[in-house]
């Protein structure tokens, strides 16, 4: 009721209108003075409300559901029934304890049992050098220097991955790529780790390799393909969390990180807290969740 | 990551996927379930794609070793079946035991249908779903193979109530809340109005 009258104040200034038009002078002053009293109040009000939190907030699990590995994909394999195995994926969401403005978590891992290994990998090195035979053997679909930096500047980009030897790195910035490559994420530089001395073992890395980084809290990665057996998946999410925590071991000492829930999740299924047992109660047997889709 | 009350309440609602219509436990003969439809619903093909995803994740909840597969055309003109594969009894080759259980993972590359082995052996029963609704078709399901409803404990009857209970206050809720909102929507157009910003409307 407040917030039209004082609204209506201001145009009585202004002499008659449509709506103030009927109204008796007594109750224009009345709100006039209000008004500025509930805007010394409002002033008040927001400087308090600008004090935010510094943390993410993490609720209480105690009450949430929590399932096993072996329920979570029962349920999760009823959930993707019909769909293609091999366009739906199983999920990981690793919400961590931490504060906003801190460093952030950002790795790449090689799972047991890789979800994608089909990626196309470049690299950049000088053509007849031991690093090009090198990662020719190691995979990957794109070795050379100018012929490369030719073909991208007329706009070719045939591959997901850019690796770059450390001794072409001088010609790589020399042919300012960035423009092109930067904006698709895949200008190689030692921030990212994809400058590397070693050809060969990264490029192995990267094939089935992937990536995660934390945003807002909250890690996300593809932990599986949908027709994984229980073991492959337990496989599979015990080096993640171990990658996981080493890395969360190797920040400062300032900045404190803890997991604080882990969400097995699915292409078109919900979100299943984990409560890091493999197997419930009542769960049904492991074997019947190995079989294909 | 989505708010964690949301994520436990559509977890509490997974009850769904427990019990109700399609809830049925398969005899052992049956070794694999496959439809067929159109990826659009006119031609009568509303009542296969209902029952793909209302009743097939009931059904593979409960029977979580038998393979469904569903394969959709896009014909509208063209056939909407359900094939049902059964192996006797006697010699049980169900595809648990002809799944890759050995050491090797099943290929890392998304090749098509890498999961599935080739099956070509005619369906045994083979049910015309074009036109039926996803009730007729899971009664028609049941009646070919014999299938098993499992009945929901009393327990579970009183959380589905309890759930329908629920979104029945909700949805009275958000009707008052909507009005509410559009009562204080339509002062503020009307003030607009007043003090002469007529261009809204």
């Amino acid at each position: 009721m407040a917030q039209p009258r004082s609204l209506i104040a201001p145009l009585s200034r202004f002499g008659a209108s449509v709506v103030t038009g009927p109204k008796s002078d007594l109750p224009r002053f009345t709100s006039l003075s209000y008004q500025t009293i509930r805007c010394a109040t409002n002033k008040s009000d927001t400087k308090k409300k600008k004090k935010g939190r510094s943390t993410f907030i993490c609720h209480d699990l105690k009450r949430a559901d929590q399932f096993s590995l072996v329920d979570a994909m029962h349920y999760i394999r009823a959930f993707e029934v019909g769909r293609n195995p091999s366009s739906s994926k199983y999920e990981m969401h690793v919400h961590l304890k931490t504060i906003k403005n801190g460093p952030v978590v950002r790795n790449r891992m090689r799972l047991p049992h890789p979800v994608k290994t089909d990626i196309r990998i470049c690299v950049i090195c000088p053509a007849d050098s031991k690093a090009a035979i090198e990662a020719r053997a190691a995979g990957a679909t794109l070795v050379g220097e100018d012929e490369i930096f030719n073909q991208v500047k007329e706009g070719i980009v045939e591959f997901d991955r850019c690796i770059c030897y450390i001794e072409s790195l001088q010609k790589l910035n020399k042919a300012g790529l960035g423009r092109i490559l930067g904006p698709k994420g895949l200008m190689p530089s030692t921030k990212t780790g994809t400058v590397v001395t070693q050809v060969g073992p990264a490029v192995r890395n990267m094939t089935g390799g992937s990536e995660y980084r934390e945003k807002v809290g909250v890690i996300r990665m593809a932990i599986g393909q949908l027709g994984f057996t229980p073991e492959e998946m337990q496989n599979n999410i015990k080096a993640f969390m171990d990658t996981l925590k080493k890395d969360i071991g190797q920040l400062s000492d300032r900045v404190s990180k803890d997991i604080h829930e882990v969400v097995l999740s699915s292409t078109n299924g919900p979100g299943f807290t984990l409560s890091g047992e493999f197997r419930g109660p009542n769960s049904v047997s492991p074997k019947e969740l190995s079989g294909p889709l | 990551m989505v708010h964690i009350v949301s994520r436990m309440r559509k977890l509490r609602e997974l009850l769904w996927v427990r019990v109700g219509p399609g809830a049925i436990i398969l005899p052992k003969e049956v070794s694999k379930i496959t439809m067929e439809f159109c990826k659009k619903l006119e031609g009568g093909h509303r009542g296969p794609r209902h029952f793909w995803h209302e009743m097939l994740p009931r059904v593979k909840y409960r029977n979580p070793s038998i393979p469904i597969h569903i394969s959709r055309h896009s014909d509208p003109a063209g056939p909407s079946l359900l094939h049902i594969y059964t192996t006797p009894s006697s010699t049980t080759p169900t595809p648990t035991s002809t799944s890759p259980l050995s050491s090797t993972p099943p290929s890392a590359t998304p090749n098509a249908r890498t999961t599935l082995t080739p099956d070509t052996s005619a369906p045994t029963h083979t049910i015309p779903c074009l036109a039926f609704s996803e009730s007729q078709i899971l009664e028609q399901l049941i009646e070919t193979t014999g299938a098993v409803v499992v009945q929901p404990t009393p327990q579970e009857t009183e959380e589905l109530a309890e759930i329908e209970d629920f979104k029945r206050r909700s949805e009275k809720d958000r009707v008052e809340v909507r009005e509410k909102l559009m009562k204080v929507r339509r002062e503020q157009e009307l003030l607009k109005m007043a003090r002469g910003e007529v261009a809204s409307v």
